[in-house]
């Protein structure tokens, strides 16, 4: 057992694993995901399906949010934009979904520049509140411009196609939603190893000491909100596939707090903590909903009070993390590996 | 929080959902349920819950189906599109359900390409008139006029009353809603009618989600010299618009689709809401109808302290359908998705004990009714003001 960290090179210390035993596990992990399907219900599919979509925004939020400091709530919006823009690629052009992806995410990227502007000039609360104008923006125009997003109504998105066969099914979108969240994750966890995500880093940090070091402030929070629009256009792109039907009542401003949620409560700066707000945001709604559609249905008059506590007990246990876990659920995972990687000699 | 503690809640509460199952008898069908019980529509969808519940628990005091009991796996949706596509997963494919009492327009528009697919009849509190169409969406259904021919028979009401009033020229009708799909269902059938039978629409004001305040569409309004307006939203948005007209003297006759006109309007509203006109196709609780037996009934021996409404009356009347229709697929044999359609395709003129209008349904045709009853609210309580009857035409078909 390893009692400490032995890093001898600048090499050692940027590795994304400290020992081989993370890369087993994680390989390990990435089998069970892969073979999984093979015995889990389309409920379950469908509910792994939406957090690993969850997972790919979060992440990007967290790009924006987390790593340079600057508070979005444009998240529903960049959805909105991802998935309208697949509805018109895949549904009006009829291209295939692997050009309608990377398309998606660019053109997001391209909005989110735009609404990144204000970034230059407001911080804090006051680029809240510029992103929250983007998001009612994005929302009038998706709801409003009838010819390409089917206005109130919504718009239908063709299945993609692979090989010939549709991806219909929860089970084909599952594995293409998997590959494209792994990819993202590296890519965004490779990303804060360069020049490029250090000065992101640097802006959070304190950013007029990151202007005298020479980043390019402006710059550098305009790319930071094309990454992040980018990473959460694809999961919007995904999110269009998975539902086939669109309308702008997907992606209330309500979604865009759910992910402010996540990115906080799994923790701020963080691809892993990305992973476990999703996981966890995704997953309260339904456990609590399984929970209350027990006693429900054992006394059926009841389901209708019921039901509103499960609101209250979201919020409760919200409220609870961020009192006594307030770095997020990575900093207690952090905590959790560092009393094993030294046991029983944990001091 | 202690992780392990939390993870720990998580797996009990897992745990708890999987002790039904091992109650369940054999001998069940299962119908699916998804209910607005916290969402933005859930001021009536939660009585229209009740009313579905209620009649199950009813239906299988009864005897049930043909024996069988129906199992309603009633959740809670909170108008979450996510949630509700979730929801109808589960339901088909992990519960095998055989058909889905639905609610609003957001969770029905959609899922109605996959219940086509899917074969699950789906019935929705959503009368939107472009789901009465089979040949498009062969297994969506309603218990109500269509939202179009609700709106028309106003506007033939307003057309009526103005001419009683003495007016001159055209009324001024102006139609207040909200910015998505169940607000602006009726709206270009309107628009259509209000020209062929002569009422000039001059504003149409929309109406934010949740929104706190009016004065500034019933300004417009009022320059604009308005004399009529539908209001199509729920109950609380419509009451909230009494409010405002009220505080800047205007002398509006209100409308109201039946989302925000029943007992509760009267109850929130109070002497506001006196004069106020509103389409009622489910009675309110308490009409002296044959139907009305059970739902008091039920409510004394369920809930002898609730209050109901028309919203509680409505899912009865959509409850009562589709058990009709579980009934004629029992007798013949084809319990499942195409068979409760069949049988819901053979009811005609089937009463609904006065809840509402007798509806029919055929293969080719999903508007159960032409007719359109007009309520107006005096001294307090709703008063049936006339019955509006539209021709069953082709060219108003799903529009």
């Amino acid at each position: 057992m390893r009692c400490g960290d032995f890093r001898q090179s600048y090499a050692e210390d940027m590795s994304l694993f400290e020992s081989p035993l993370p890369r087993v596990l994680l390989a390990g992990l990435l089998v069970f995901l892969l073979v999984l399907p093979g015995f889990a219900s389309t409920y379950w599919l469908d509910v792994l399906s939406r957090i690993f979509i969850a997972i790919i925004a979060a992440t990007g939020l967290n790009v924006v949010t987390g790593y340079t400091g600057l508070i979005s709530l444009g998240t529903a919006a960049f959805l909105a934009v991802g998935g309208f823009a697949t509805a018109a690629m895949a549904g009006k052009a009829g291209l295939p979904f692997v050009v309608v992806i990377p398309l998606s995410g660019l053109l997001t990227a391209l909005v989110g520049l735009v609404f990144g502007i204000p970034s230059l000039r407001l911080k804090g609360l006051y680029l809240a509140v510029a992103t929250l104008a983007a998001h009612y923006i994005v929302e009038f125009i998706v709801t409003h411009w009838d010819a390409m997003t089917g206005g109130v109504n919504g718009i239908s998105v063709p299945p993609a196609h692979f090989a010939g066969l549709a991806l219909s099914d929860d089970r084909s979108m599952y594995y293409l939603i998997l590959p494209v969240m792994v990819g993202l994750l590296f890519f965004t966890k490779n990303l804060f190893r360069t020049k490029v995500g250090k000065a992101f880093v640097a802006i959070r940090d304190q950013d007029i000491s990151a202007e005298v070091m020479g980043v390019d402030v402006f710059r550098y929070k305009l790319l930071s909100f094309a990454v992040s629009s980018f990473i959460i256009g694809v999961a919007g792109s995904l999110l269009a596939y998975q539902a086939r039907l669109i309308s702008p009542e997907n992606f209330p401003i309500t979604l865009a707090i759910d992910y402010l949620g996540m990115v906080i409560i799994g923790g701020l700066g963080s691809i892993l903590g990305s992973i476990f707000g999703a996981i966890f945001i995704t997953l309260l709604p339904e456990m609590l909903r399984l929970a209350t559609d027990a006693l429900g249905s054992y006394w059926p008059s009841l389901m209708v009070i019921v039901a509103p506590i499960k609101t209250g007990v979201f919020g409760l246990v919200v409220v609870l993390f961020l009192i006594f876990e307030p770095d997020g659920m990575a900093a207690r995972w952090n905590h959790i590996k560092a009393y094993w990687k030294l046991y029983p000699f944990s001091y | 929080m202690n992780v392990q503690k939390s993870l720990a809640g998580i797996l009990a509460a897992a745990l708890a959902a999987l002790v039904p199952s091992w109650a369940s008898a054999q001998q069940e069908i299962k119908v699916g349920g998804i209910f607005d019980l916290t969402g933005v529509t859930s001021d009536v969808g939660k009585p229209f819950a009740q009313g579905v519940q209620d009649c199950v628990a009813v239906t299988n005091d009864a005897g049930g189906i043909g024996g069988k009991k129906i199992k309603l796996l009633g959740a809670d949706y909170g108008y979450k599109i996510d949630q509700a596509r979730a929801l109808y997963k589960k339901f088909v494919n992990d519960d095998k359900v055989v058909m889905i009492q639905g609610w609003g327009t957001g969770d029905t528009e959609a899922l109605k390409d996959f219940v086509g697919q899917d074969k699950i009849p789906y019935f929705s509190g959503s009368f939107a008139a472009p789901l009465s169409d089979p040949s498009k969406f062969p297994y969506n259904f309603f218990v109500a006029p269509t939202y179009s021919e609700q709106l028309r028979s106003w506007l033939d009401w307003v057309k009526q009353d103005y001419g009683k009033g003495g007016g001159k020229g055209k009324a001024k009708v102006a139609f207040m809603f909200g910015d998505n799909a169940y607000g602006k269902a009726p709206l270009a059938a309107g628009r259509k009618y209000a020209a062929e039978i002569g009422v000039d629409v001059v504003d149409e004001a929309v109406l934010p989600p949740n929104f706190q305040d009016a004065t500034s569409q019933l300004l417009t309004m009022k320059q604009k010299g308005v004399e009529y307006a539908y209001i199509n939203v729920t109950t609380t948005g419509v009451s909230l618009v009494l409010r405002d007209a009220k505080k800047l003297g205007l002398t509006v006759k209100f409308g109201s689709n039946p989302y925000g006109f029943s007992e509760s309007l009267v109850a929130v509203a109070g002497p506001l809401a006196e004069g106020v006109t509103g389409v009622v196709p489910h009675v309110p609780f308490g009409t002296p109808v044959p139907g009305m037996k059970m739902l008091e009934a039920a409510h004394q021996k369920y809930h002898p302290t609730d209050k109901h409404d028309a919203m509680y009356v409505r899912g009865w009347a959509s409850c009562l359908v589709w058990t009709e229709g579980l009934r004629g697929a029992d007798k013949a044999g084809q319990m499942n998705g195409p068979g409760v359609k069949a049988a819901v395709e053979k009811l005609a003129d089937f009463s609904t004990g006065g809840l509402s209008q007798s509806v029919t349904y055929t293969p080719a045709d999903h508007r159960p009714t032409m007719t359109t009853s007009i309520y107006q609210i005096q001294n307090g309580k709703l008063v049936k003001i006339g019955d509006y009857i539209m021709p069953r035409t082709k060219e108003w078909f799903g529009l």
